[in-house]
């Protein structure tokens, strides 16, 4: 009982978008998402990390996000996490990932 | 392939005998059900072709006999029959039959069903030995859980005070490894390090982090270090040692009864709440940092905040577990149903046990799919004596003459307490036993009156009213960060005491705590200490309770103090 993951790629912005819950059993699809843009170290390139349609958050989906920050370059990584609904956004900043994202 | 015949008729018998043996098949024979078995059971034939009727047992018994006997491998029975009505096929297969064929035999397809069983006994005694194979890793696993789970439990569990009378605590973990860590333990000057650590995920991964967390927490706390210290050794050892997307939301609190603060570091851990003495909620003090392991410390994340505490006041400390516990209907226990329990209406000492029977019940038969903790810390019984601390066994040294000097500058006093260093040295010269706390308290104290007002110059009178004691606390820490002239000495010397027949019975401590600032009026600050009751600030009194002589020189900014000590 997971969500589902579509992906949206403009010219230098890639936009995840999750559906459902956001939990552990997501984790290949999460990290396949992104893992060819961010194999190209050549190119910078925004995330957009849209939780409209995300119902549920776990701590394994915040540790999937720390790996895409990573994997996209720690601090030069340019990644927004938009649109949680409120109790998802409690949970982002009760780990106060405002430090380490965009959240819009 | 080893094939019984059971068979009545001699001559059908002989001629299936001729015909499977130019196949290369080893042929036994029997001529009635019952010798049948018992051939059976000897010579452990993989295939038997079977009559039907037959002396002394049938086919159908016989069979049935068979398949109980070798209930753990598969021997295909294949029946050989002149019937060809469906009652009797039936039967066939009902008696644990797996094929037939019908007389008079047809050679090519005898061959067949005998290499289609074949293939069928193959499988099955690849797919048994698998299954074995599987049983024993399952076991083997199981068995290296066992003990894993026992260190696991005893590293954390050692030196754990989770049982002291002011605590309560709930802790389910969902499986047989608890990624929440719930650990307790007394600093050597008298406070309670409290800590409840939330790995990512569950299970034996996230217990794993849960063993080195421990261990600093013991040994640190044991040593005096503070919450922020505990923190930022605690992150620097998860970064080493955890995958990027593991992380441990956690909060560490001190809870000092005697200067009625409680001091909390808390990185990604629900809002801990403070109750009232009317079972009111009157403070919840949020996550203000990121969790363990995901990035370096920096000063700021050392940062911890102080809040008073009265004797009435309880503190709530819980994992998401407990808000995000699901009933079947998908809806979550929620910190809303959770807060509802502060309203007033349940006595303060009912609390903890309503909010567990609400989970209880809101859960019903529901499955768990989160570690959940919750623990309760009741100031009013803070005071009670715990059951013996973990003592560990040292080299007595006879009591003897040695000596300490210790000398620190601003810059070292802005970075580190210095405090469980020296407290260290000492005690790892002299380790007179039951005197640890006194002697920390007492050092403690000097050290804390040298820096605060010596140096510093900030004023006790502030800390005696609610506002007062914060400012108190955030003027010291900008005014600590401003240093830059200054020093605090520290010199010890011990003294062995003797009785009239020589013996070594103890010693004494002459303890001289000197500051480099301009002082401070002494006088004022202990006759207003002496008979204070108010907000912290009892430091000097108590330092005269413990110690056989305290003075300090004119300027006040030289303390001199005996304390003395017997075997």
């Amino acid at each position: 009982m997971s969500g589902t993951i579509s992906i949206a790629r403009a010219d230098h912005e890639t936009t995840i978008s999750i559906k459902g819950r956001f939990n552990f059993e997501m984790h290949s699809q999460f990290r396949a998402a992104y893992q060819e843009e961010t194999m190209d170290k050549s190119r910078s390139r925004r995330f957009v990390i849209d939780l409209t349609g995300t119902e549920y958050i776990d701590s394994s989906a915040l540790g999937m996000l720390l790996l895409l920050r990573e994997e996209a370059g720690t601090n030069e990584a340019d990644i927004e996490i938009a649109n949680a609904r409120p109790e998802i956004r409690k949970i982002l900043e009760t780990a106060n990932f405002q430090r380490l994202f965009k959240i819009t | 392939m080893k094939i019984l015949i059971v068979d009545d008729d001699r001559i059908n018998s002989t001629i299936l005998n001729r015909l499977l043996s130019r196949e290369g098949h080893q042929v036994l024979s029997a001529e009635d059900g019952q010798a049948g078995v018992e051939l059976f059971a000897n010579e452990r034939p993989e295939l038997v072709l079977m009559d039907i009727r037959m002396p002394r047992m049938n086919g159908y018994e016989a069979a049935r006999e068979i398949k109980r006997i070798s209930s753990d491998r598969f021997v295909p029975v294949i029946f050989l029959t002149a019937v060809t009505d469906e009652e009797g096929l039936v039967q066939c297969i009902e008696s644990g039959g797996d094929d037939f064929l019908t007389k008079p035999f047809n050679r090519t397809l005898l061959q067949a069903k005998i290499e289609a069983m074949e293939r069928i006994r193959r499988l099955h005694t690849e797919l048994h030995a698998q299954k074995e194979q599987l049983e024993q890793h399952q076991e083997r696993v199981q068995q290296e859980l066992d003990i894993s789970q026992h260190l696991f439990a005893n590293i954390v569990r050692a030196g754990n005070l989770l049982d002291a009378p002011c605590l309560r605590h709930m802790s389910a973990p969902m499986s047989q490894f608890n990624g929440d860590l719930l650990v307790a333990s007394y600093n050597p000057a008298g406070g309670l390090h409290v800590m409840l650590g939330d790995f990512t995920g569950h299970g034996l991964s996230a217990a794993v982090g849960a063993m080195p967390l421990s261990e600093i927490f013991y040994g640190m706390t044991a040593q005096g270090y503070s919450i922020g210290d505990l923190a930022e050794e605690m992150n620097a050892k998860l970064l080493a040692v955890m995958p990027t997307r593991m992380f441990c939301a956690a909060c560490l609190l001190e809870v000092d009864f005697r200067q009625q603060s409680l001091t909390v570091w808390n990185g990604g851990l629900p809002d801990l709440l403070l109750v009232d003495g009317q079972g009111q909620l009157q403070q919840r003090i949020a996550s203000n940092h990121l969790p363990l392991g995901i990035r370096a410390f920096t000063p700021d994340d050392r940062k911890v905040s102080i809040f008073e505490l009265r004797k009435e006041t309880r503190v709530f400390l819980y994992s998401d577990g407990l808000t995000e516990a699901t009933r079947d209907d998908e809806e979550m226990f929620g910190s809303e149903r959770l807060e509802r329990h502060f309203d007033g209406a349940i006595p303060p000492d009912k609390l903890f046990d309503t909010i567990l029977a609400t989970l209880e019940h809101f859960r019903g038969d529901a499955q768990q799919t989160d570690d959940i903790s919750v623990l309760e810390i009741n100031c009013a019984r803070a005071g009670e004596p715990v059951s013996d601390q973990l003592s560990h066994a040292r080299k007595k040294v006879p009591p003897t003459n040695w000596s300490l000097s210790f000398f620190f500058g601003p810059q070292l006093l802005q970075t580190v307490d210095p405090l469980p260093a020296i407290v260290n040295s000492v005690m790892n010269l002299q380790a007179p036993t039951g005197h640890r706390e006194r002697i920390y308290t007492t050092l403690a104290e000097l050290f804390s009156n040298a820096l605060d007002h010596g140096l510093l110059g900030l004023d006790t009178g502030t800390k005696r009213t609610p506002e007062g004691f914060l400012r108190y606390y955030s003027q010291r820490e900008e005014r600590l960060a401003a240093l830059d002239h200054g020093f605090i000495r520290l010199d010890l010397t011990h003294i062995p005491q003797f009785d009239e027949k020589q013996n070594r019975i103890g010693g004494e401590m002459h303890i001289r705590v000197e500051d480099g600032g301009p002082g401070f009026d002494h006088r004022r600050v202990h006759s207003s200490l002496e008979g204070n009751t108010g907000h912290g600030g009892r430091g000097i009194a108590l330092v005269r309770s413990l110690c056989t002589k305290l003075a300090y020189n004119e300027a006040g900014n030289c303390a001199d103090v005996v304390y003395r000590w017997t075997i």
